[in-house]
């Protein structure tokens, strides 16, 4: 499975939404569930499910799908 | 639950979502209020779902971030309205110490005691307002012994350093509530050792939302607290029933022989096997009942049980011992039957799965844990399931086994005798009664709660209510000792008495299930009755309210003359006019009064 796919099973399971939802413009803004501590939860299930870790100063900068795939991305890429 | 993965956090609360939206499940209720200085979030919804899961119904109360000492001060808290059967209070330490978290070492020695005082002071003020305002149980986490001195290898050539301050402060907390039955200090600092102090703060999420448990290690916190839950609802397994090939030796004794079966220092199979023997033998000796399920011949697996120099669990551990070519869902019922207990208070190990398998899907209430395939990680699992907690141990629970014991000559004994009254005659009973004191007091707690079927009432007294009782002057507490020519089985009866001018009310009388169809009961009653006499008491009143488990009670009053005097909804009050009566103990029990 690649990335975007793990990724919106991530979403899908800890938001309760259907993964056909979720896509690159999804954001805090306009998903419902996405609140703060949910946004913390999908870090917590991003970093174990890919063995990485997300920089604070970046987890409250990065609130919307695409720019959280690229964060994965680029964690990866290391 | 047992060695399969735990759920994720997302499941947790999706779980706890559907839960929330149910107003009425089934199950024991329990009130549960989490107080914090820092982010609790993910506790609620975890232990609520762990509730579920053991058919407890919850409503979870977490008050807002940092409330803790508020809520607990103001006597018009949302806490006091909710008013919990269960607090638990977790601080976080970093919190209350402040700047002397980072710099402990700007104090000198005594200054460093003086701040560790002042704050066990503190929180032990709380826990006492707590305690008086709430009748429910207080769990309180004590604090984590740091890994990391800034004094590095000599931190521990320090003379009250700052691990030592904590350890201090953790040893206050804990001989302060040593015998408190409201008061229960949840080793917080050893749970994080368990599961590595290094994993239990996760900074980031500390630093991003004052999440100062790591949610990852959430789910086994909860576990803990569900330990003390279990419990406090009276929801306890008290049976082990223990499958013998691969579970208590390496090998299958019919075929290797007793020579052949690993069990001893000679293998390293052999050595865990012992290990794991030694483990459940203690737990027998704190007052868990043994059992043998086992599909063998009864000659060969007894042989090892008699004979075997390693053997560490004898026959006489063994409350039920049923080894043959049954199917093990008869033998397991008549075990229950044996030993009088539900199944739903039993555990079963067996190192087959099909045999795990076939348990739980024919017997759903008894609980079978995952063993893993290696013997050498038994222990592990044994250790793991938190399953045998009680909330006392008395001296009649760590005789249990004896108990067992002699129960099985007196059954033997009625089997050969020819007619009751001769068996009766002969069993030599005598009957020991007095008033209840603080020594009986949490033997007769035990009994309030786990007598169901001869108990006219039924009534779940907390330990603190028993104690009212005991020392208020309109009540009078009974208990009894049993003794018969096999051995002594301990304080089996209770009775609470409510009394006024003319009357004497029976609030409670119960007998344990061991000593009924004896007529103890009568022996008892007439004991009431010479001593309500000797007081100018003209009726004696019993109350009778039906369950689904006492049925063997229903017809004591009547058998013994009492009137009916009214119903309702089932419940029954009786009386007896003990002016001019003559009733008398049964001839073949001695009857004593020991007056303390």
């Amino acid at each position: 499975m690649d990335i975007e796919e793990k990724l919106k099973e991530i979403f899908a399971k800890v938001l309760s939404i259907k993964k056909s939802s979720v896509s690159d413009k999804s954001s805090m803004n306009n998903t419902s569930q996405w609140d703060s501590f949910n946004h913390l939860l999908l870090i917590n299930e991003i970093e174990k499910e890919f063995g990485i870790e997300i920089k604070s100063s970046d987890i409250n900068s990065i609130r919307d799908f695409a720019s959280l795939k690229s964060a994965v991305e680029n964690s990866l890429k290391k | 639950m047992d060695v399969k993965t735990d759920k994720t956090i997302a499941e947790y609360f999706n779980e706890n979502k559907k839960l929330e939206v149910q107003d009425n499940r089934p199950g024991k209720k329990i009130k549960i209020a989490i107080l914090s200085n820092f982010t609790t979030k993910g506790i609620p919804e975890i232990l609520n779902v762990k509730c579920n899961e053991q058919g407890i119904f919850s409503k979870i109360y977490n008050a807002d971030y940092d409330q803790y000492s508020q809520e607990i001060l103001n006597q018009n808290s949302k806490l006091y309205q909710f008013n919990p059967d269960l607090t638990i209070l977790i601080i976080d330490l970093q919190k209350i110490l402040g700047e002397n978290f980072f710099f402990p070492y700007r104090l000198k020695k005594e200054e460093r005691q003086k701040l560790i005082n002042e704050k066990f002071r503190e929180i032990a003020n709380l826990i006492n307002i707590l305690s008086e305002k709430l009748n429910g149980k207080i769990v309180i986490n004590n604090f984590l012994v740091p890994t990391y001195s800034p004094f590095g290898i000599l931190e521990n050539k320090t003379d009250y350093g700052f691990f030592e301050m904590i350890k201090s402060l953790n040893e206050k907390l804990g001989k302060k509530y040593l015998q408190n039955p409201k008061v229960w200090v949840f080793d917080f600092d050893s749970f994080a050792s368990k599961h590595g102090k290094i994993n239990i703060i996760n900074s980031k999420m500390s630093y991003l939302a004052e999440i100062r448990i790591d949610m990852n290690l959430i789910s086994k916190l909860c576990d803990e607290y569900i330990g003390y839950i279990k419990p406090f609802l009276s929801i306890i397994k008290k049976c082990l029933v223990l499958d013998l090939d691969n579970t208590l030796w390496g090998g299958i004794i019919g075929e290797d022989g007793v020579g052949g079966i690993k069990l001893g220092p000679d293998t390293p199979e052999g050595r865990a096997f012992v290990e794991f023997q030694k483990h459940i033998l203690s737990l027998y000796e704190k007052g868990l009942i043994l059992a043998i399920n086992s599909k063998n011949n009864p000659g060969d697996a007894l042989k090892v049980l008699k004979e075997h120099p390693n053997q560490i669990l004898k026959q006489e551990h063994f409350a039920s011992i049923k080894i043959n070519w049954n199917d093990k869902i008869s033998n397991m019922k008549e075990i229950a039957d044996e030993i009088n207990i539900g199944l739903d208070t039993f555990v079963f190990f067996d190192d087959d799965p099909v045999n795990r398998e076939m348990v739980r899907k024919s017997l759903p209430e008894i609980f079978v844990p995952e063993l893993p395939p290696d013997p050498s990680s038994y222990i592990f699992a044994l250790q793991r399931l938190n399953e045998f907690n009680t909330l006392t141990i008395t001296e009649e629970d760590k005789k249990k086994g004896e108990l067992f014991t002699s129960q099985r000559k007196r059954k033997l004994f009625l089997e050969s005798s020819s007619d009751l009254s001769q068996f009766l005659k002969d069993l030599d009973m005598s009957v020991e009664i007095s008033k209840a004191n603080q020594f009986t007091i949490p033997r007769i707690f035990q009994l309030i709660h786990k007598t169901n079927q001869f108990n006219m009432t039924t009534k779940r007294y907390s330990e603190e209510e028993t104690k009212k009782f005991c020392n208020d002057k309109d009540h009078i507490v009974f208990c009894a000792r049993v003794k018969d020519k096999f051995g002594d089985n301990g304080i089996t009866c209770l009775v609470i008495i409510q009394k006024n001018q003319k009357n004497w009310k029976i609030d409670t009388f119960l007998l344990s299930c061991r000593i009924i169809g004896r007529e103890i009961e009568k022996a008892i009653l007439s004991f009431l009755i010479e001593q309500a006499k000797k007081e100018g008491i003209e009726n004696i009143i019993g109350e009778f309210i039906p369950s689904d488990r006492n049925v063997p009670a229903k017809d004591f009053y009547k058998d013994n003359n009492f009137i009916l005097e009214s119903t309702n909804q089932g419940n029954q009050i009786w009386s007896l006019n003990i002016e001019n009566i003559n009733y008398k103990c049964p001839e073949f029990i001695k009857l004593n009064f020991i007056e303390n």
